[in-house]
């Protein structure tokens, strides 16, 4: 900018320095330049600190403007050559300078601001127009303004383009950004939620066929274990069996060992209580027990009674005798008075004809002596004959024993 | 007409809830450094910023090397809820990376973590548990709030919690299960679990499915199921409308029938008729869960019989689209067509 000057006044010439410029329109400047628009604009600016109009050091020690002012051919041929190398160097170096890679085809590179505080991208340079007006003090409040009814037609008013505030180009830019960022969050978000719920469904997919494995793996282990007690339990069982086996074995041997044992037994058993009496006729005992003593009993009476008849006889007899003996005395004494001993043999026959008389008399006493005897014999015998009935009973139980013994051992068999 | 006097007066701040980021490397020192600061807007701003920035998986590694890591882990157990509450989402979002994960385990970010599952504020809670389940899903990081006695304190805070903070705990807790079982299983998650089943929310009852199939992947916790009666409201969820939840609970059934008193327990439930219509559904993990609960259930005697009836059905799943179901389709008919 410093060097588009108003175009000086040549004619003073002489010793100041002059200057001039082609007069032309201010270029609006831009912000951002084009790689090719640089060059001609580098021509218009120049470096403030060899621009021979301003003034450098301290002026009051300045008296003198420069001796000539006139450049020196050499030296601007110098600087032009100077200047057109700068531009060669500049120009190779761009060449040279690697550039990004072409753009994939369907896309294009374009330009991002990566800035941290977003700007406004545009060509204009923003001008503001500061204005102040002072109020004229005033005593008293301005009275309302009048406002007719509104005829006639509208006042329009002109407004260039650019004058306003345009929303949507000024908002675009940064809820351009705002909204990169925010579905910039979003995506890494939804990516993650995704990667999450990819990661889950594999996971089931997986804990499907773990869950069925698993089943299956216990389902056979399961079925071992019961194999195996299923087989633990039959060869207990096998075992219990021919436990059994063996035991009815050795029973059925015992048995027929028994039976032979006992065979011979039983005849001996009878033989010997029918040898000691213990079985016999009920009709001969109850004769033995039931008659024989009455009949005893009878027969003794009868003999009582003859004997007590014999005694009744035998005083009848010595009384009688003991009468004629008396009246025989009283006859012999008399004869014997009447002839005196003429008759002594009579006497001698009388004698002996009382002698067996005399004899006689014990007999009746010695019959009751022998009874007893004959009436003691029949009791002796009964209590033989109760013995036997007991002992019979005894012998029959043990018979019967002996058979249920048979029956049991042929039960258990 | 606009000016732009920018050089001298800055922009007007567009958000002045965000901390303006440093240019280039300077970013994450900056906040960092602002993530320790007394001022109360400061920490906060910078955290609103951080929130955003750390989404692009780029800056997570250069976050953890600059020690955002533990800056966050102070802030924690900060007093202004605000920072609580984005401190954890910046947790989150750090813990969906591997790296982040790491640097949690060593930092041990978890404990601190944890403390703020009783926090007061819904939000804080939330992310709070959202990082706790990325945290899980590595077989590093479960083992990492296994060791920290986490299990029973979620099974207790599953009971009273907001739905979608149980929809996070239970897949946590999922993932925790795969590691140990024993903890949960002491504090009666399967209780909770079969409570949940009947939650109005589908995602809800399948995720209860879920856990109660890794739950019972052990024999005790098959014997837990069926002693809390697990198994109706599980063949009840067959029914269901949401394809998970029907896929979760045939899975669940599958898992628990595979004991005898299961399998009986299953079959006095009516699983088999659901079963079978489940045979043919359309997606394939429903079909493969059913098909492998069918064949454990025809393992008992009484459901072979019944089995036998819908062989030709489940012999059709033989061309099925997926190698699964094929396999599992032929593992069924011979089971089923099985003679001793």
């Amino acid at each position: 900018m410093t060097t588009v000057l108003p175009q000086q006044k040549e004619q003073h010439g002489g010793g100041t320095y002059t200057f001039s410029s082609r007069p032309r329109a201010v270029q609006q400047r831009k912000k951002y330049r084009d790689a090719g628009q640089g060059q001609d604009s580098t021509a218009l600016y120049g470096n403030i600190m060899y621009d021979r109009r301003i003034v450098r050091g301290n002026t009051y020690a300045q008296h003198t403007l420069p001796a000539s002012a006139q450049p020196d051919p050499i030296e601007i041929q110098r600087q032009q050559e100077a200047r057109r190398r700068a531009i060669a160097r500049k120009r190779a170096k761009e060449q040279l300078r690697p550039r990004s890679p072409e753009a994939v085809e369907g896309r294009k590179h374009i330009d991002v601001q990566t800035e941290l505080y977003l700007e406004e991208l545009t060509d204009r340079v923003e001008e503001a127009d500061v204005e102040t007006q002072t109020d004229t003090f005033l005593d008293r409040p301005p009275s309302p303004l009048f406002i007719p009814a509104k005829t006639g037609k509208d006042v329009a008013t002109q407004i260039y383009e650019g004058d306003l505030f345009d929303f949507d180009i000024e908002v675009k830019p940064i809820l351009e950004v705002l909204v990169g960022k925010t579905i910039e969050q979003a995506l890494l978000e939804v990516m993650e939620e995704e990667e999450l719920a990819n990661l889950r469904a594999q996971q089931r997919e997986f804990e499907e066929l773990r869950n069925a494995e698993l089943v299956e793996t216990q389902r056979l282990e399961e079925q071992e274990r019961r194999h195996r007690e299923e087989k633990e339990r039959r060869m207990k069982q096998q075992r219990e069996v021919l436990r059994k086996e063996k035991e009815t074995a050795e029973k059925i041997a015992a048995r027929a060992f028994a039976q032979s044992y006992l065979a011979d037994l039983i005849p001996s058993v009878f033989g010997t209580l029918a040898d000691n009496g213990y079985f016999y006729d009920p009709v001969e005992r109850d004769v033995e027990s039931g008659f024989l003593p009455w009949l005893m009993e009878t027969v003794e009476k009868a003999i009582d009674k003859s004997v007590l008849g014999r005694t009744m006889v035998d005083v009848l007899i010595r009384e009688v005798v003991a009468q004629r003996m008396e009246s025989f005395e009283a006859l012999q004494r008399s004869i014997q008075e009447m002839s005196g001993g003429a008759a002594p043999s009579v006497s001698v026959s009388q004698t002996v004809v009382e002698a067996p008389a005399f004899t006689e008399e014990p007999k009746p006493e010695e019959a009751p002596a022998e009874a007893p005897p004959a009436e003691e014999t029949p009791p002796t015998e009964g209590e033989g004959e109760g013995e036997q009935a007991e002992e019979p009973e005894g012998g029959e139980d043990e018979g019967e024993q002996v058979e249920e013994g048979g029956d049991d051992a042929g039960g258990e068999a | 007409m606009a000016k732009t006097v920018i050089s001298q007066k800055l922009p007007p701040d567009i958000d002045p809830t965000k901390a303006p980021l440093a240019y280039g490397d300077r970013a994450l020192p900056r906040l960092n450094r602002e993530l320790n600061d007394k001022e109360l807007i400061t920490r906060q701003r910078a955290l609103m910023t951080l929130c955003d920035y750390l989404h692009d998986p780029e800056h997570i590694a250069e976050a953890l090397r600059v020690g955002v890591a533990e800056s966050l882990k102070k802030l924690l157990s900060d007093k202004d809820p605000t920072v609580r509450h984005k401190t954890t989402e910046v947790l989150y979002v750090i813990a969906t990376h591997n790296k982040g994960r790491d640097a949690f385990l060593d930092y041990g970010i978890i404990v601190p973590l944890s403390k703020l599952f009783d926090d007061s504020v819904d939000l804080a809670r939330k992310n709070a548990h959202m990082a706790m389940e990325m945290m899980s899903e590595i077989p590093y990081g479960a083992a990492g709030v296994v060791e920290a006695q986490l299990v029973p304190k979620l099974v207790g805070k599953l009971r009273d919690e907001l739905n979608e903070i149980k929809e996070l705990i239970l897949d946590t807790l999922h993932f925790c299960l795969r590691v140990e079982t024993m903890h949960a299983l002491v504090a009666g998650a399967m209780e909770v679990f079969t409570e949940l089943l009947g939650h109005n929310q589908a995602m809800i009852r399948a995720k209860a499915a879920r856990d109660i199939m890794d739950l019972s992947v052990p024999l005790d916790g098959k014997n837990k199921a069926c002693e809390v009666k697990a198994l109706p409201p599980l063949v009840g969820l067959l029914k269901d409308g949401d394809t998970y939840v029907r896929s979760m609970a045939a899975g669940a059934i599958a898992t628990i029938t595979i004991t005898t008193q299961g399998k009986y327990l299953a079959l006095e439930a009516g699983a088999i008729p659901h079963l079978v219509e489940l045979v043919e559904d359309k997606n394939s993990e429903v079909r493969l869960n059913s098909l492998k609960a069918l064949t454990t259930l025809s393992e008992a005697p009484e459901g072979r019989k019944e089995l036998l009836n819908h062989v030709d059905l489940i012999r059709k799943r033989m061309e099925d689209e997926s190698e699964a179901v094929v396999k599992a389709a032929t593992i069924a008919v011979r089971v089923i067509t099985w003679k001793p």
